[in-house]
């Protein structure tokens, strides 16, 4: 899991265009969007198409994203459980 | 009335005539500008490269100005204009659809395919509610430039106005031509 999320991060750096940003940067528990990463609506958007590409999860509901994107920790184990590439 | 002018390019960068020094060339050099002269934006580095010369032209000029203030304001334009729209937000998006079978159309590229999109960039960056507008024109022409933005000063609200031209075909070529205007009483 470690590694999974280790990765996760590097991609939400290079998805979003994170500069200045390093994977030891980002909490994995901390809040993504209002105090924490501080990101929007269209980085959530963007966030959805990432899961797709590189994971090969489709959200059928975009609502689920509220929860999907908590943190980096619960990101990660709903990728765990869901990944099909 | 004229009160202070930036002009950027890929080789050189003039403020009121006088040249800021850069090392970097092509886009890289908007980067380099932002972080020796601005530096606490950092919505910046999500920007198309249209957006961020913009926003770095309306900094500098600003920073011109000096006395930057974040209070909101009615009373100043952002009228902008160019030649190639968004075309270089509008051939990234396309790459993320190009491909059938890589196609993952990417909404952070989508929101830039408009080319006043810039114009809101800065409008939200400095508080400004009032007119903000871009027009496409077939090539930089003083002429027709400052016309309009006489015109604009007709509408009773608009003191000061943030124009001129801010073009880019892509990330190597790029021209803002922006100066700060006033309302002679």
């Amino acid at each position: 899991m470690d590694e999974l999320i280790y990765t996760l991060k590097q991609q939400i750096i290079e998805a979003l265009n994170l500069e200045d940003m390093k994977p030891e940067d980002i909490d994995e528990n901390a809040t993504l969007f209002g105090e924490g990463l501080g990101l929007d609506s269209i980085d959530a958007l963007e966030l959805i198409v990432m899961m797709e590409k590189n994971y090969g999860i489709k959200l059928q509901d975009p609502t689920q994203g509220k929860e999907i994107f908590k943190s980096v920790a619960v990101m990660a184990d709903f990728i765990a459980k869901n990944r099909t590439k | 009335m004229m009160k202070h002018s930036v002009i950027i390019t890929p080789e050189h960068v003039l403020v009121d005539g006088n040249p800021l020094m850069h090392n970097e060339k092509g886009s890289a050099s908007l980067t380099e500008l932002y972080r020796n002269h601005i530096g606490d934006y950092p919505k910046f580095f999500k920007m198309d490269t249209l957006s961020k010369l913009g926003f770095i032209a309306s900094e500098l000029l600003l920073n011109a100005e000096g006395n930057r203030s974040f209070e909101p304001r009615e009373d100043r334009a952002v009228i902008l204009f160019n030649r190639h729209a968004s075309l270089q937000a509008d051939t990234a998006y396309q790459a993320t659809i190009q491909d059938p079978d890589n196609f993952f159309p990417s909404p952070a590229a989508f929101v830039y395919t408009l080319p006043n999109i810039v114009t809101g960039e800065i409008a939200i960056r400095n508080k400004y509610f009032g007119e903000t507008s871009f027009m496409v024109i077939d090539d930089f022409d003083e002429k027709i430039i400052i016309k309009n933005l006489e015109n604009a000063f007709q509408d009773p609200i608009t003191k000061s106005i943030i124009g001129g031209w801010v073009d880019c075909s892509d990330e190597e070529h790029f021209e803002a031509k922006m100066f700060l205007m006033e309302k002679e009483i």
